[in-house]
């Protein structure tokens, strides 16, 4: 299942300015949102997060419609849930080891991007000289959807708990992303969700006429709706107030940037007309 | 704090490693068609590797739990090590079985081909010819029952390393023994080891995938002799997690 096998892909945007603005703004995401939370003692800036995995999703959809576009042979999920799951044991151990060190938790997100890094390069380098798999922008392409990946986790969780703190001292009980997010399940659904954000544009905009601004719209718009819906899912762990924020926001983002996709597939379509309403059984006859 | 060089326990890390070339060593016996195979036209489960694996390694991974919290909350013998994995080997190939088994139903009473497979003329365990069947232009369809062994063996090899890397790895978080026979591993623990093994499992699973290069008919293949660059490749991801899980778990 050589989806679109072939050279590489083209587009608009270049791959290191993507990468900059995914790197950048899911950083800025997850720190507007702590530390604007920090600030004012409240949990409004939660949805700060969930811009935040927009965008560094938006990488990591474009990471992979460059890596894919060489044909993988396995089909593009494979290579969205490979990212999630190189990107959740680099995010966890990242914000972990500020509390089993006891270093502050803002190095969190920064000890995790680096771990996914290395994994992702390793991997990328496996894929290519002991899998052979040959593709030359491998392990460049690797390391971003690692990385990517990891971010999205990272602010997903931060937009559920509204927070950086993985675990407290035992008495404290004040809310963390250990008792809000991993403990109650949530973690499972940001998983599959995260990785539809990176796995699902260039899997359902592949083909010979994808062009990198549609696809890229479409991770806008799915990063939305799992913005709304972790909103949902911080319903029950922050302030209602801040939760709606999220959902609201995420909604927006996903009418606003779905309406963009529908006109680009107009921009892009032949031609497109209106069929109508199937016709009924006495029409036919 | 903790002192973090000791929380580096190698035989943990070896265990997981261990379990994670099960888990590349079983998705290269799993039937996987991809999308040809949804279409009929070649052999094996019409769908990718990953979802196959992760259907059935996250089935297993529900019965190792199943299992670890009848067993293990004070902690695991060894006995009770295996017995972990096979509920979790149980749990894997009923999951792989019954969604070969509905598949094979689809492919010869909606689809209406026979399952056959156009990788070897005989069939290596029932002798049956295969050759004849085998569609003009299609290489092969459904499932025969060389692939639904190998399915099978399969599931047992991924369940297996998946219930293991789970089961070190609630080892390696659950407090001491005293504490954990009053109140049992936290609930943080469980979760927290239950998505890590996922994010082991999925790893493992895509590196196999990748080695395999999307279709596989089972062990008869002859895409089966590339099983040894997945075990070095597994070996090393695997490796890479486990070193950074167990110290977390431990630490935690």
């Amino acid at each position: 299942m050589s989806t679109a096998a072939g050279g590489p892909a083209g587009g608009g945007i270049s791959a290191t300015n993507v990468a900059i603005l995914g790197i950048v703004g899911g950083l800025a995401g997850i720190y507007l949102s702590t530390i604007l939370n920090g600030i004012t003692e409240t949990t409004y800036f939660s949805f700060f997060g969930g811009i935040g995995a927009i965008l560094a999703g938006v990488w990591g959809a474009d990471a992979v419609r460059r890596v894919c576009s060489y044909g993988l042979g396995t089909g593009v999920p494979s290579i969205g849930m490979v990212a999630l799951g190189m990107g959740i044991v680099a995010a966890i151990f990242g914000l972990a080891l500020c509390y089993v060190l006891g270093i502050p938790v803002v190095l969190g997100p920064i000890i995790a991007i680096v771990v996914a890094a290395i994994i992702g390069f390793i991997m990328g380098t496996m894929a290519n000289k002991i899998l052979s798999m040959n593709i030359p922008i491998m392990e460049r392409c690797m390391v971003e959807i690692a990385v990517a990946g990891c971010l999205v986790m990272i602010a997903l969780c931060v937009t559920i708990s509204g927070t950086l703190v993985f675990e407290n001292s035992i008495l404290n009980t004040d809310i963390t992303i250990l008792s809000s997010v991993i403990q109650t399940g949530f973690i499972a659904l940001i998983f599959i969700g995260g990785a539809m954000i990176i796995l699902h544009p260039f899997n359902a905009c592949l083909g010979p006429d994808e062009s990198q601004d549609r696809t890229l719209y479409v991770g806008v718009e799915k990063g939305g709706i799992i913005m709304a819906i972790t909103g949902v899912a911080s319903l029950v762990v922050i302030d209602v107030i801040p939760a709606m924020l999220t959902i609201v926001i995420g909604l927006l983002i996903w009418i606003i940037y779905f309406k963009k996709f529908i006109n680009l597939t107009k921009r892009d379509a032949y031609k497109v007309i209106g069929t109508g309403l199937l016709p009924t059984e006495e029409e036919l006859q | 704090m903790t002192d973090f060089i000791s929380l580096f326990d190698p035989i943990s890390i070896i265990l997981i490693t261990i379990g994670g070339i099960l888990i590349g060593l079983g998705v290269h016996f799993i039937p996987v068609g991809g999308a040809p195979a949804a279409m009929a036209q070649a052999t094996g489960v019409g769908t990718g590797t990953v979802q196959l694996a992760a259907g059935a390694g996250l089935t297993g991974l529900i019965s190792a739990g199943f299992m670890y919290s009848m067993l293990g909350n004070d902690g695991l013998s060894n006995i009770e090590l295996v017995q972990v994995m096979l509920s979790g080997a149980v749990g894997a190939m009923i999951m792989i079985s019954v969604t070969m088994f509905i598949g094979q139903l689809v492919y010869v009473y909606c689809v209406g081909v026979p399952p056959v497979s156009a990788k070897v003329d005989k069939d290596p365990i029932t002798g049956d010819i295969q050759d004849i069947y085998v569609s003009k232009g299609t290489e092969g369809h459904g499932i025969p029952t060389v692939s639904f062994v190998s399915g099978v063996i399969g599931g047992l090899l991924g369940g297996m390393g998946g219930s293991l890397i789970y089961a070190i790895l609630m080892n390696a978080g659950s407090p001491g023994p005293i504490e954990s026979l009053l109140v049992g591993p936290s609930p943080a623990t469980i979760a927290l080891a239950g998505i890590f093994s996922a994010g082991v499992f999925y790893v493992n699973a895509v590196v196999a995938s990748y080695n395999i290069g999307g279709t596989i008919e089972g062990f008869h293949d002859p895409k089966f002799k590339r099983v040894p660059k997945a075990v070095i490749s597994c070996l090393i991801a695997s490796l890479l997690c486990a070193m950074i899980a167990v110290p977390i778990m431990g630490g935690l």
